[in-house]
């Protein structure tokens, strides 16, 4: 069933606009994340389903209920659309307990105080919270505090939750750990949510499915195996991962494969839409793709090694090819100012048209 | 699951019923803002005063101020003033605020609320105090003349009075400026000791011109409040007569014998045409300072300056002012309640007396003034701190045409000096039926205060509101409150402490208050600082000392208080 339909939604600041067309779905049980740069538009995306910020065309529906329509002039105010929201700075109240913090939206429903006590217990129990009730938000510390801020906006059963940047408060050891208990959680009490995010690494491991926001429109979205191994634009590609970038001119295009020559080097890679033969291009390669080889071959360029640098796991290599650098990761140290092959398998290379 | 559209549409239309109140207060801010203006607007076009059944339709009462040459004298002198003082204060006000803000100048703590004195302190007993420590036979002049044989000062002149204007209002340049140096990091100083300047060099060349728009806003501020000048000018300008705005205005009355209200409401009129666009402009230029303060705002690291040598010079700078500024005035009020006569020849210890204070007490005039102040101070205070905490609520986080009404709506009576809103007020209450019953009450007083003080209250809410983040509120909002449940819930508890610090601070204002009261004072609603202003015309020098005093203490109590509970004097 679909909890969360936006379509077409529009959007701007004065004259600056943030949102053109927007559009997505988003199923009961599912989490979708929201990733993009800052001024993507991703959080103000959130917000405009929040209720917070007016767009001008476009409808939002929660359920079967439409709670904005541009068309009908129709923008039900955030207090009447029940959703639960995590704001990034979590937002809870200085004045209240973590109880009441917890307690009010369900004394804004009307539920007797007894009802109040064994949900509000329940929640906090879930979320392993269940002595910090008559604590208040500045006695906690940071991880609590954003399970506080969770536990809120969950304890009157929102059709959806909207998480804004839930974890990017925590510390980064403790941001990992957060992300997977989250995942478990909303996996565990079939939540649907809507979860804004810079850090891609997080989208993909909490999420269904991923939009990636660029310039307040969708770039592409999919399950993160999609976006991480078949970015449909250089956009999408370059923002997922760690990358490499050669420029060339695309010398020919068949059977789904381009070949790409610079200044000395000439490699084939996987065609993404838009790539014309005779037209300048561009080559992109995650680093973890990127092996190191002894002699010349197939998809093979010489590089002068810059420096080797330990990162505790592994080795980060910096060539340097044409007027280009080249990063790989390797198990040991190699020897600076040395001449080496870079091999970047076909398979691993998307070319793409440049603008 | 959330409403369907047909569920919610009923609630959408009874959403009016939470505007209500909104309406209300916006309607009533705008009648107790408006209503006195207009009527003073009304009565400066009309040939007689507004009340009489000969008025008709006129310029005669422009024609008759125009053509008055005590205006044009009084309108130089005002311009005068007005520039001598901020000529005057703000380069002291600045350099005062470099060295407490960025210098390690040993006792600052201690000494900042008294900078701040001088603001409190009632201008109609400052003034009383140079007169009784500074005049002709002044406590210092007479001393002077024994020491050195000569007391070689005067202070009834227009100069004299715009340096005891200017050194007066350095604390209203103080505040902006040390705030406007707190935001700015001191790494810009750091540079310029390293690249060889003093303290003196970098305050002149790095520090004070980088807060210029600060100091900008702070100029037109003081050259304002130069043309609101009254009670100085009223007791200091009127041995030799010269005459200003206000109290031209204020004669007018004695001059013609009969109550000359269109020539007064003309003289107001032209009052309001200096003072209205000077408010614009500080408006205009307190939101460019913000910017600009914003801009430059790394203050995470401050390191004070080191002052060294230099310490010397910048305490005696400190404690020169504020000897004029805060002991003189004060001590001389102080020493004067306590005698009978002062004079050549007599010591303070022949001339002792309680009677002032007797007298005082023994009058049910006095002793009802002094319970008035107080109780427009606490009582009025808090009442008018609710007032102003509606208003807040009626504009607070709404972007709206209604928002910006009120905006500008606050800014009027800040046009209106203290003396004009009082007479508006009084006419108001003379005239409108409903109204005159409360008239002797000290309700008039208290309405007229609060209006009068009502840009100042709104500035001390707003800034307490806007600290609340907005996240706090929206959270309340997603999980399903409503505008009024949110301001009641969440941002009153959480703007409690600052409700009570403004409190405290209106309360200082009020008890400060004197010009506002000058109209409106009648038996039943006196309050010592319009009381004040009638003894002293009176020439009830002995009342006049005593009655000073206790506003002081009063005053001093209340700044007791908000430093007890670390009120922050300033915004």
């Amino acid at each position: 069933m679909t909890e969360l339909t936006v379509d077409d939604l529009h959007l701007r600041y004065g004259d600056t606009p943030i949102l053109n067309g927007v559009a997505l779905t988003l199923e009961r049980g599912q989490v979708v994340s929201l990733l993009g740069p800052s001024g993507s538009g991703k959080t103000t995306l959130l917000r405009a389903v929040a209720g917070l910020e007016s767009p001008y065309q476009g409808t939002i529906r929660i359920g079967n209920a439409a709670v904005f329509d541009g068309a009908r002039g129709l923008d039900v105010p955030a207090e009447r659309r029940n959703l639960g929201l995590v704001f990034q700075s979590y937002a809870l109240w200085p004045h209240k307990t973590i109880f009441d913090n917890v307690g009010y939206g369900l004394r804004l429903r009307k539920v007797s105080a007894a009802d109040i006590k064994t949900q509000v217990t329940r929640v906090l129990e879930q979320l392993s919270l269940g002595h910090l009730g008559e604590r208040y938000p500045h006695q906690l510390s940071g991880g609590q505090q954003q399970r506080v801020a969770l536990a809120r906006a969950l304890v009157y059963n929102p059709p959806v939750i909207l998480l804004d940047e839930p974890l990017s408060n925590l510390d980064a050891k403790l941001r990992e750990e957060a992300r997977a208990w989250l995942r478990e959680l909303i996996v565990r009490l079939q939540l649907s949510a809507l979860c804004v995010t810079h850090d891609q690494g997080e989208a993909m491991a909490m999420s269904d499915r991923i939009l990636l926001l660029n310039n307040g429109r969708i770039e592409q979205q999919g399950t993160p195996l999609e976006m991480y191994s078949d970015p449909k634009t250089l956009f999408a590609a370059d923002f997922m991962g760690s990358n490499n970038q050669l420029k060339g001119e695309v010398a020919e295009v068949r059977d789904g494969v381009a070949m790409l020559g610079g200044d000395g080097w000439k490699l084939a890679g996987v065609t993404r839409p838009g790539t014309t033969a005779g037209k300048p291009g561009v080559a992109m390669i995650r680093v973890e793709r990127v092996r190191v080889a002894a002699s010349a071959g197939d998809n093979r360029i010489a590089a002068k090694l810059i420096t080797s640098m330990y990162i505790g796991d592994r080795f980060e290599h910096l060539f340097e090819l044409a007027n280009s650098r080249i990063r790989a990761y390797g198990e040991s140290a190699l020897n600076a100012g040395a001449a080496y092959f870079v091999e970047l398998p076909r398979d691993a290379i998307w070319v793409f048209p440049t603008a | 699951m959330a409403a369907d559209t047909t569920s919610i549409a009923p609630v959408a239309r009874l959403q009016w019923l939470s505007r209500f109140p909104r309406g209300l207060t916006i309607l009533v801010t705008a009648m107790a803002v408006l209503s006195p203006l207009s009527l003073i607007l009304y009565q400066s076009f009309l040939t007689a005063p507004f009340f009489e059944a000969n008025k008709s339709a006129g310029l005669d009462a422009y024609r008759f101020v125009f053509d008055d040459s005590d205006f044009w004298h009084a309108f130089l002198n005002s311009g005068v003033l007005a520039i001598g003082m901020t000529l005057i204060a703000v380069p002291l006000g600045a350099m005062l605020a470099f060295v407490m803000e960025r210098t390690d100048l040993p006792g600052k703590r201690f000494l900042e609320p008294i900078i701040l004195v001088p603001s409190f302190v009632s201008p109609m007993v400052l003034s009383f105090g140079y007169v009784v420590a500074a005049g002709p036979v002044g406590f210092y002049s007479v001393w002077s003349q024994d020491l050195f044989g000569a007391a070689p000062w005067g202070i009834y002149s227009i100069p004299a009075m715009a340096v005891i204007a200017g050194l007066t209002h350095v604390p209203n340049v103080y505040v902006y400026a040390s705030a406007a140096l707190k935001s700015l990091g001191s790494d810009v100083e750091e540079a310029a000791r390293i690249a060889g300047a003093s303290p003196f060099r970098v305050a002149v060349t790095v520090s004070l011109p980088l807060i210029a728009p600060a100091l900008l806003f702070a100029a037109v501020l003081v050259f304002f409040l130069g043309f609101e000048l009254f009670g100085l000018p009223l007791v200091l300008g009127d041995p030799e007569g010269h005459l200003v705005l206000s109290t031209y205005l204020y004669k007018l009355t004695n001059k013609l014998g009969t109550p000359s209200y269109h020539l007064m409401a003309a003289v107001a009129i032209c009052i309001v045409a200096v003072t209205f666009p000077l408010v614009l402009l500080q408006r205009h230029l307190l939101q460019n300072a913000r910017r600009y303060a914003t801009i430059k705002g790394k203050a995470g690291r401050m390191k004070e300056l080191p002052l060294g040598r230099w310490k010397w010079a910048a305490m005696a700078l400190l404690l020169a002012w504020m000897f004029l500024a805060v002991v003189v005035p004060v001590s001389g009020i102080t020493l004067r309640a306590f005698v009978t006569n002062w004079g050549i020849g007599v010591t303070l210890v022949d001339a002792f007396t309680l009677d002032n204070f007797r007298a005082v007490f023994e009058e049910p005039t006095h002793t009802r003034a002094i319970i008035n102040t107080i109780l427009i101070g606490t009582i009025g205070g808090a009442l008018a701190v609710a007032c102003y905490t509606a208003i807040g609520f009626a504009t607070h986080r709404r972007n709206d045409g209604w928002s910006r009404f009120i905006d500008y709506l606050v800014l009027i009576p800040r046009a209106i000096p203290g003396l004009l809103a009082g007479l508006a007020f009084l006419w108001l209450f003379l005239f409108l039926p409903p109204l005159q019953p409360l008239r002797a009450t000290l309700f008039s007083m208290w309405l007229a205060y609060t209006v009068v003080w009502l840009a100042y209250g709104m500035r001390l809410i707003s800034t307490s509101m806007f600290q609340v983040s907005t996240e706090l509120e929206e959270a309340a909002r997603t999980i399903g409150a409503t505008r009024g449940r949110i301001s009641r819930e969440i941002t009153l508890p959480l703007i409690r402490h600052g409700l009570l610090g403004s409190w405290l601070l209106v309360f200082l204002i009020f008890e400060r208050e004197y010009s506002t009261g000058v109209y409106l004072l009648a038996p039943g609603n006196e309050v010592i600082g319009a009381q004040l202003v009638s003894l002293w015309q009176g020439g009830a020098i002995d009342l006049v000392a005593a009655l000073s005093l206790i506003n002081i203490v009063l005053v001093g109590i209340g700044l007791a208080l908000a430093l007890r509970f670390g009120v922050r004097l300033r915004d």
